[in-house]
């Protein structure tokens, strides 16, 4: 018994281990918190009124049309790649030669994308994400900005804002994407 | 001499609070980040994509996900879930509405539905979540994408 007894200066634990145990516990905290993920594509859905029959011209009108087999149909053409879809996009809506195939003035312009049900959604993806990088390279062409550099920015910022109605001014980002067909 | 001596003994410096300032940071991080709980019970890989842009007002994101089961139980096909629960499509107005009350009569009209969808998917349902969110005048959505390197 009087072996086991501990001697009085034991039984202080020493702290000098506590700053690297809380830095570990800290560490951890920081690889395993993900923080809010909030980018993507974004679009504005039309509202859920019956629809009207507005008059619209054929040749401001571009079609993409995509079918259950993973198929696209882009105006009336089969495609097999997207590659070209952004150019054409870009020659469609700003037309510089005035050809009168092509749409009349870059604000009547309208991207009409059409799935059907069993369109997969990566594929639908794809194709917006072509037609929005060609919306915002026009943006980015007009203020002398890349893409990117328009996408980045900050509205907040009143020059930068300015660059951004400026960009955006008398060309809207008409992207239609109609109901999946319920055929196929 | 005496003052040279004193300044010697006190350049150490006392090491014994910095356990409660790494604390502090520790409890500052835990409380400041807002743990994403990942969705269990589906299988989501998000497709990638460009022209990705960043929402500037976050508090106004609500999420939905859209995947393939992974308990073979729940059937193999693709489910709609928020907030970690399983939705039926017939309910996903109910939802609309609750995130709408939740972020307050200013705010209500802007709302962002976040659509996390599985890249596999087909446009089926998500056509039919689409028209749903319409009929309830939740009407800008984000498809959740990566960026492309």
């Amino acid at each position: 018994m009087i072996r086991l007894k501990k001697p009085k200066s034991e039984p202080k634990v020493s702290a000098g281990s506590m700053a690297d145990i809380a830095f570990l516990l800290l560490i951890f905290f920081l690889v395993a918190t993900t923080l809010m993920q909030d980018k993507g594509l974004m679009l504005q859905l039309p509202p859920d009124v019956p629809p009207t029959e507005t008059p619209i011209n054929e040749r401001n009108l571009f079609k993409i049309r995509i079918n259950s087999k993973n198929q696209f149909l882009i105006e009336e053409k089969v495609v097999d790649d997207l590659h070209n879809l952004k150019e054409e996009v870009m020659d469609f809506v700003l037309n510089p030669n005035a050809n009168p195939s092509l749409s009349e003035s870059p604000d009547k312009a309208i991207i009409s994308i059409k799935t059907q049900r069993g369109t997969s959604y990566a594929n639908f993806i794809d194709v917006l994400d072509e037609v929005k990088e060609a919306y915002y390279t026009m943006y980015g062409n007009r203020v002398g900005l890349s893409s990117k550099e328009f996408r980045a920015l900050d509205k907040k910022n009143p020059s930068q804002n300015e660059l951004y109605l400026t960009a955006r001014a008398g060309l809207p980002m008409n992207i239609s994407i109609a109901e999946p067909d319920k055929i196929n | 001499m005496r003052l040279k001596k004193r300044s010697k003994a006190d350049t150490e410096i006392s090491t014994a609070s910095m356990p409660d300032i790494v604390f502090l940071l520790l409890f500052f991080f835990m409380v400041s980040a807002t743990i994403k709980t990942e969705d269990e019970k589906l299988k989501v890989t998000i497709p990638k994509a460009q022209a990705i842009t960043k929402v500037e007002k976050k508090f106004l994101i609500r999420e939905l996900h859209v995947g393939f089961p992974k308990n073979q139980k729940l059937g193999s096909t693709p489910k709609i879930s928020a907030d970690g629960k399983l939705l039926e499509l017939n309910a996903l107005g109910n939802w609309v509405q609750e995130q709408k009350t939740s972020l307050g009569e200013v705010y209500s009209d802007q709302m962002i539905v976040l659509l996390r969808a599985h890249e596999e998917v087909d446009m089926g349902i998500i056509g039919d979540i689409q028209s749903e969110l319409r009929k309830n005048n939740a009407r800008k959505i984000l498809y959740r994408t990566l960026e492309e390197s």
